[in-house]
């Protein structure tokens, strides 16, 4: 008898432990959800303050006490923007750099990487070290000496000095694929050339389809990169329809002021892509850059 | 009969010749220049492409082939072809100090133009926008200029007099006082951008150095330029303005206060007529009134207007004379001024301005015909290029509130050294 109400205690007390780690558990993820959508909250609040300003009049922007909401929402900021400036053909335009550098950068930044990651040839370390030092080189100073570059090969106000570094490889992007393929186990490599692959063969087959996370890390990183790229279109673009959106926005920039209702919503319909592209690469770029991050 | 067929057969020969050089004139390819502009709400892309095409019309073997972008873009644009030494345009805004030695003497193209003159621009802005080393080295497109304006609604609320143009330093901090109202987050007035603009002129502060750049002493410390600072020093005590941090959070990064008064938190504000047009078209019921100044003293404005110039450099210098004094000239601006909002540099043509007959618009001429800070200014580049740096402690202090009003005289005393040291270092690195 005095066994069995022992151990009916234990059971009690084993079953109260257990609804206290239970509601420890529920109250440590209360918190951590309520924590995680407040800063949701507040690194959401430009996006909205964005969005609410694209609604209202130049003078309720700065008004105060602030409407987040306006009460008579004006509809035609969106269309006012788009007529001002020809901002869908920017787009468009925006469009094909990033698609003509996300075809460079797959085809160019795996085969780079995988010499370095792969193959033994002479200097190699230090024409490595030559790659990841021009990254350190600020982007402005090159601005002259690549100007009179494609002056010289008369291709300014072409598309070409947009496009054309991608199919050289990115010194970014090739440090990142070439520690991802030395993570990749040599034994496949092996393997394929046993069954006949050559170097080609066991890239397109075997390193590639293995890469797909670091791959969308080029792809997302490039996509974000050329679409918001203002200072390198402004400086090899000339005719008025061929600036990709991020020149088109800053035309809502004025001398003496900015027209911020139609900057604003010009500026939410031209994120929208770059919305929808994460959304879409979240889960693969979140795991490329973890992986390239413990693994390298 | 040989030596006739001899003869026709050369006579033949050369009508040919001619023919052909004649037909060869004709079928000549037309020459194009190249022209790097801005859109704005003074000259947007339609009034641009109105001019290139009256220009061609008037002008049918000159192309023009127009680059239009944006204003953020085109200091970067500019310094990077002149640095590279090509690929810069034929004709441009040449409005950086540094740009200016690229661009083409043109004072005798203009004195030999039958159609365009300098007398035919605002004396005060073609002489400092368009001179440069006593050469005219461009035209100076527009013109704008720093004006108060006020925001009519407010006052009429507080029941307080409109200010007119014979108002003083100290009526501007006693209105601006009166104006606040901290429960609706509204401040009065705005405070200068800077020292030794028009209001501290208009006190009476001569200059922060000597005319001939040699002397500190006596002139940033004098007696006028402590009046002027310590007026400065009574407006940011007053409470009455926002604070540069307010300005740069809320207002809109360098280009002024506009968003605040727009949105009636700043009942009055140090404007400029671009401003002007963003507040018409917002719908706020304005008024503009010149800078206070002291009654008997010289009235100064903070004004400017567009450097455009040739690029020395071009292939074609005579077209793109011919292309810029159209531009800059009475035709080109009539067009921006029509199609856009355009305030033209050539009185003839702004008398035809179509709100000329506002009472804004009356305001705001007023302050074209005063002097202009950018007279001295422009002949003491050591001033922007060094001192305003070496004697900043004492602007930043009195902004901050970080000295007492009996401390003003003091601290422009210790800043005498750092700016003397400043302008001697200057001073024979331009060249004297």
């Amino acid at each position: 008898m005095k066994t069995d109400a022992r151990a009916l205690s234990i059971q009690r007390q084993l079953r109260r432990s257990a609804a206290r780690r239970r509601y420890a558990r529920l109250v440590g993820h209360a918190l951590v959800y309520a924590l995680m959508i407040f800063l949701a909250l507040i690194f959401m609040l430009p996006i909205f303050w964005m969005a609410s300003t694209s609604l209202k009049l130049p003078r309720e922007i700065f008004a105060w006490p602030p409407e987040w909401i306006p009460s008579t929402p004006q509809w035609g900021n969106f269309a006012e923007a788009f007529g001002k400036y020809p901002l869908a053909r920017y787009m468009l335009n925006s469009a094909i750099l990033v698609i003509a550098n996300i075809i460079g950068g797959l085809i160019s930044v795996p085969i780079i990487a995988y010499g370095f990651a792969r193959f033994e040839f002479p200097f190699k370390n230090a024409l490595f070290l030559l790659m990841l030092s021009t990254m350190m080189v600020p982007g402005h100073i090159k601005l002259i000496p690549m100007f009179w570059l494609y002056s010289r090969l008369e291709l300014i106000d072409t598309y070409w000095p947009l496009i054309l570094p991608a199919y050289f490889g990115n010194p970014f992007f090739v440090f990142l694929m070439t520690q991802y393929i030395r993570t990749i186990p040599r034994d496949l490599d092996d393997a394929a050339r046993i069954d006949g692959a050559g170097a080609w063969g066991i890239l397109y087959r075997i390193i590639i389809p293995l890469s797909r996370p670091a791959l969308t890390v080029v792809v997302v990183f490039t996509f974000v990169w050329v679409w918001n790229d203002f200072l390198e279109p402004i400086i090899f673009l000339r005719d008025w329809d061929s600036y990709p959106i991020s020149v088109g926005l800053a035309f809502f920039q004025g001398r003496y002021s900015v027209e911020w209702h139609l900057f604003m919503g010009a500026t939410l319909v031209s994120i929208i892509p770059i919305l929808v592209v994460y959304f879409f690469a979240q889960k693969h770029l979140i795991g490329g850059l973890a992986s390239i991050g413990i693994k390298g | 009969m040989k030596r006739d067929f001899k003869k026709c057969v050369t006579f033949a020969s050369l009508l040919m010749l001619l023919l052909l050089s004649i037909g060869g004139v004709g079928a000549q390819d037309p020459v194009t220049i190249t022209w790097w502009t801005l859109a704005s709400a003074e000259s947007p892309e339609p009034a641009i492409r109105a001019v290139i095409e009256a220009f061609e019309a008037e002008h049918p073997n000159i192309k023009v082939d127009v680059t239009i972008m944006t204003e953020s873009a085109y200091g970067d644009l500019m310094n990077t072809t002149l640095g590279a030494g090509e690929g810069a345009p034929d004709v441009a805004y040449f409005w950086e100090t540094p740009w200016l030695p690229h661009a083409l003497d043109i004072t005798d193209r203009l004195e030999a133009d039958p159609d365009l003159s300098r007398d035919d621009y605002f004396e005060h802005y073609f002489n400092t926008r368009a001179v440069w080393n006593d050469r005219v080295i461009g035209l100076p497109f527009t013109v704008g200029a720093n004006f108060v304006m006020y925001n009519k609604d407010i006052f009429d609320e507080e029941g307080i007099d409109y200010p007119t143009a014979d108002w003083t330093p100290w009526d501007f901090i006693e209105i601006a006082k009166a104006l606040t109202d901290p429960d609706k987050r509204r401040w009065g007035g705005d405070r200068p951008r800077g020292p030794f603009r028009a209001v501290f002129k208009n006190i009476g502060a001569t200059n922060p150095y000597s005319d001939d750049s040699t002397t500190v002493e006596g002139y940033l410390n004098g007696p006028e330029s402590v009046e002027a600072y310590t007026w400065l020093w009574d407006l940011v005590d007053s409470g009455a303005t926002p604070t540069p941090a307010d300005i740069e959070v809320l207002g809109t990064e360098g280009t002024g206060p506009v968003d605040l008064f727009i949105a009636g938190r700043l009942a009055m504000a140090t404007l400029n007529n671009g401003h002007m047009i963003t507040a018409r078209n917002a719908g706020v019921n304005f008024g503009v009134v010149p800078e206070p100044h002291v009654p008997g003293k010289d009235r100064y404005v903070h004004g400017w207007a567009l450097t455009s110039s040739i690029w020395k450099e071009t292939e074609h210098p005579d077209e793109a004379y011919e292309f810029l004094s159209f531009w800059v000239g009475p035709e080109g601006q009539r067009i921006n001024m029509e199609i856009g909002a355009l305030v033209p540099s050539l009185p003839s043509v702004l008398a035809e301005y179509p709100d000329a007959d506002t009472d804004y618009f009356q305001g705001f001429m007023q302050v074209l015909d005063a002097k202009q800070t950018a007279e001295w200014r422009a002949a003491h580049p050591c001033w922007r290029g060094a001192v305003i740096r070496a004697v900043s402690d004492a602007w930043d202090l009195i902004m901050l509130g970080e000295i007492e009003r009996d401390e003003v005289q003091a601290t422009l005393d210790a800043m005498v050294a750092p700016g003397q040291a400043a302008l001697d270092e200057c001073v024979p690195r331009l060249g004297g």
